[in-house]
């Protein structure tokens, strides 16, 4: 039982520990870090003291107190990673979405940069002979430069 | 200064806005085999705007669909396969298409059959025409595994469905509208088809099939293996049976959707 409880808080001052420098180097949010420090918190309770484990023992039915610590520490573990199920597949939702939406902005956005520049060349074309000048120029130059990386 | 129109529209716009119609063709890593699939559509329906999404792909998808005359919606990353096609219906939804018919990337799909699903499609005023590969032999043997898959979606769906649906994985699909609306805005992710039929139904949409003839794969590997066929079966069967619970639901509490 000693053992089991020394073991207990070791892993739970040990955790604390983690959790504070993953917050301070952010990274974990401070929310998110809530609800471990609430579990490791009520863990480290239970293992320091008798009466409250003694309590929740009465409480549950369970004999040996230790088998309490295991229960309760099964319990919050498991329903932290229910939340974080719940957590990621909202954020897999927005990320399709996200996703879904930059894809079709961008086919947009590339026609009608495209369609632009077309209109562009045209008006160039039509109402200035130096506009023309200038496009065939620049397709020499393309064209010379093309054939430079290409050489 | 020059006078350039305000309104500015995409390159194939013009194409796009005398067609009701626009044929989907969702890709993932199918640079072997797009061309062809794109070469195909063109050939059955010629004036008909064709866009390709590819779903992040590694390889050079992309730039062989447009290389072969198609559209092409790049996502940022993998979404999977119902990610890229609900990406398609949002576009042709956003861009008032009347029509769309997916055919998928893997040149699976014949492109000669697009017009009995459309002529179906207007015959029975149907919201979805799906291609069945086992409504009439076509002359190649599926692998009895995949059969038997089939034949147990069939079998599940009967009683959800009020209607048998002989060939619920088929992916070569017509949707009006009004399905098209639906399926903008809500669609399963992965595997989309079988559960695409129990979303289709909760909202009261009419479909049915009409026989195609199917290819086997052209070039590549199907993305689902043995291992992934286990999972493909129980990751279905729980999402059709999500979405019955949904429509429970609904209709005991007389919600919409």
């Amino acid at each position: 039982m000693q053992r089991i409880r020394i073991a207990t808080v070791v892993f739970c001052v040990l955790l604390l520990i983690q959790i504070v420098r993953a917050v301070r180097r952010e990274h974990i949010r401070v929310e998110i870090s809530m609800g471990w420090f609430a579990a490791t918190a009520l863990l480290l309770a239970l293992s320091l003291s008798d009466r409250a484990l003694n309590l929740v023992s009465g409480l549950l039915g369970v004999r040996d107190p230790s088998f309490v610590l295991l229960l309760v520490a099964g319990v919050l573990f498991l329903s932290t990673f229910f939340r974080f199920s719940v957590e990621v597949s909202t954020l897999k939702e927005q990320n399709i979405v996200l996703a879904q939406k930059l894809g079709l902005i961008e086919w947009e956005v590339k026609r009608q940069a495209a369609e632009i520049e077309r209109v562009v060349r045209d008006h160039l074309m039509e109402i200035s002979p130096e506009g023309r000048d200038t496009e065939e120029g620049d397709a020499e130059e393309k064209q010379q430069t093309s054939a430079g990386n290409e050489l | 200064m020059l006078d350039i129109p305000t309104i500015v529209r995409p390159h194939g716009w013009s194409k796009m806005q005398n067609s009701s119609l626009l044929v989907l063709i969702p890709a993932y890593n199918e640079e072997l085999s797009v061309a062809e699939v794109i070469q195909g559509v063109h050939e059955a329906l010629p004036d008909t705007p064709i866009v390709v999404v590819d779903d992040g792909s590694l390889d050079g998808t992309a730039q062989q669909a447009r290389q072969a005359g198609a559209e092409v919606i790049q996502l940022p990353h993998h979404l999977g396969l119902g990610g890229a096609v609900q990406t398609g219906y949002k576009f042709a939804f956003e861009h008032g298409f009347q029509r769309v018919v997916r055919v998928d990337g893997d040149g699976q799909h014949n492109a000669a059959d697009i017009p009995a699903l459309l002529a179906k499609m207007d015959e029975g005023d149907y919201d979805v025409v799906t291609g069945s590969r086992y409504l009439k032999k076509n002359g190649y043997s599926w692998h009895p595994i995949r059969r038997l898959g089939g034949l147990i979606f069939t079998a599940v769906l009967y009683p959800i469905l009020d209607q048998r649906i002989t060939d619920p994985t088929s992916g070569f699909v017509a949707i009006n509208r009004r399905a098209l609306e639906v399926c903008s805005r809500s669609f399963p992710l992965e595997y989309p088809e079988i559960e695409t039929l129990v979303v289709l139904k909760r909202n009261a949409l009419r479909f049915c099939e009409v026989p195609a003839r199917m290819f086997p794969r052209r070039r590549g590997q199907s993305s689902i293996g043995n291992w992934g066929a286990v999972y493909y079966m129980l990751r279905v069967l729980l999402g059709v049976f999500v979405n019955v619970i949904k429509y429970e639901r609904r209709f005991h509490t007389g919600g919409s959707n």
